[in-house]
């Protein structure tokens, strides 16, 4: 599932009007990366040394269909401001009583918004393949299996618990 | 295969190199260099794969898959912070007010800066600036010194105090000594500080007794009326220190039982997560050689996004461990 990736919808009717010959598969990807590059620096870059199929430096219609999505800068610090400012929140509200649970819940969900911001952006995950997204999240899923079945099954046993530090209470 | 419509079908099949590179000589590398057009326009496309969207796509699933299993490696510590919380609360929120909130949210903030650097060195990368690539990567090291400097001084000052797991837990200040909890609690400081000095009397009182057995006896049992009744508690009760279920008579009631516990899940939390920043400090040096040699551009950019992703794994971890250790209500 990996494999369909949105270049094949992409790439070949793309650069099919200007790529005179195709001989080989790099021919998109290495074309729409240098116009990735180009467009980017504003001005045509030195040709690389493998240059093989040139398209003339004209950049491409698309910018963002390199091998990889590339981060604007400033998204970069828009989410690292809102981390920051989460922290400052996270650690704020430790000294608001909601009660045992409520505080945890309410650092949890921060810490979750936290996570998020940075495997949406950080991490590409925004971007990337919806694949590498249902990876991470079956992990997650996984480890909210075995947090809440062990939970759950201390509770169960608790009374057990319980009446044995009694005992031990009586005894002393 | 020269045929735009099946040429990404081919890209991604591994069964099918291109034919230059398939005639005549199986698949030694110096034929590559000379019949096989794709590997030589790219010297860092490694011979097994066809095309450099190819070796990008695997290593990045390679890389995908490595954090699931770091997920769940962690899962296991996790699962033993839960559990162990849900059973002693007090243990908790007793420990955390021996832990630094100041240097926690510290090495935080230096965290969540060495992950923009890192996601900025990855398009860095991808652009080939290759100034602003080496910038970035000595930051994003510079940042994991940083954090691990906090810790140095957090774990010294830890050793110090006697505040290590097991049988080495000796705090040498008692909790009604912290300023965090005085400013926070200043009654219970104070209820806890009188409770240690009957528990201080009753440990000498049984070595005074050895002599005279009939006598120590007495005094035992003295002792044992004199202990606080549940009521009594209420400040330590409202304060946290101690747990309804761990009114035990034998421990230390100005310190939960199996506070102890929480140093061993502490050192082994911050331990391996700190271990794994120095592993990443050590695959970013390694990635400053590759980028100092300018083997970094549009279509060789994997490993600086693989060794980010890592990087904003354990970025991630401390997410979690900082409440949960640290902010403790």
């Amino acid at each position: 599932m990996s494999d369909e990736n949105p270049e094949s919808k992409d790439n070949g009717p793309a650069s099919d009007p200007e790529g005179s010959v195709k001989t080989t598969e790099t021919t998109p990807t290495k074309a729409e990366a240098e116009a990735l590059h180009m467009l980017a620096k504003g001005k045509p870059d030195e040709p690389t040394k493998n240059h093989r199929h040139d398209h003339g430096g004209a950049p491409h219609a698309h910018d963002d269909h390199g091998l990889a999505h590339t981060m604007p800068i400033p998204l970069l610090f828009g989410v690292l401001g809102a981390l920051l400012v989460l922290t400052i929140a996270t650690v704020s509200v430790t000294s608001i009583d909601l009660g045992h649970t409520g505080n945890l819940v309410v650092a949890m969900v921060i810490a979750t918004i936290k996570a998020a911001l940075v495997c949406t952006f950080f991490m590409h995950l925004f971007w990337d393949k919806k694949f590498h997204t249902v990876l991470f999240l079956t992990s997650v899923l996984f480890l909210i299996l075995f947090l809440s079945m062990a939970t759950a099954d201390r509770g169960e046993y608790q009374h057990l618990v319980d009446e044995y530090r009694a005992q031990q209470l009586q005894v002393k | 295969m020269s045929e735009p419509s099946t040429e990404t079908q081919a890209a991604k099949t591994a069964s099918a190199p291109p034919p230059a590179a398939h005639e005549g000589h199986g698949h030694e590398d110096h034929g590559h260099e000379a019949h096989d057009p794709i590997h030589a326009a790219n010297p860092h496309l490694a011979h097994h794969f066809d095309t450099p969207q190819q070796q990008f796509d695997a290593g990045k699933l390679g890389i995908w898959l490595f954090l699931l299993t770091e997920v769940l490696f962690f899962a296991g510590l996790f699962c033993a912070y839960t559990v162990y919380r849900s059973m002693n609360p007090e243990v908790f929120v007793y420990a955390h007010y021996f832990l630094d909130t100041k240097l926690g949210a510290l090495n935080t903030c230096v965290l969540l800066i060495s992950s923009l650097t890192a996601a900025w060195a990855v398009r860095n990368a991808q652009l080939r600036e290759q100034k602003m690539l080496m910038i970035n990567i000595v930051v994003t090291i510079a940042c994991a010194c940083t954090f691990m400097c906090v810790k140095y001084v957090e774990y010294s000052h830890k050793y110090h105090d006697g505040l290590l797991p097991g049988h080495n837990f000796q705090p040498k200040e008692q909790i009604w000594e912290l300023k965090s909890f005085r400013d926070k609690h200043p009654e219970a400081a104070e209820y806890a500080e009188k409770l240690a000095k009957l528990d201080e009397k009753k440990a000498e009182a049984p070595a005074g007794g050895a002599a005279k057995p009939s006598e120590g006896k007495a005094e035992e049992k003295a002792e044992k009326i004199e202990r606080p009744t549940e009521e009594e508690l209420e400040p330590l009760l409202n304060a946290g220190l101690v747990g309804p279920r761990s009114l035990d008579p034998s421990a230390h009631i100005s310190r939960p039982r199996m506070a102890h516990v929480f140093f061993g899940i502490y050192f082994f939390m911050t331990g391996l997560h700190g271990f794994h920043v120095l592993i990443g400090i050590g695959i970013w040096i390694w990635m400053l050689v590759k980028a100092a040699k300018g083997q970094f551009g549009p279509t060789y950019f994997g490993p600086i996004d693989f060794t980010a992703l890592y990087w904003h794994l354990v970025d991630l971890i401390w997410i979690y461990l900082f409440p949960l250790l640290y902010l403790i209500h």
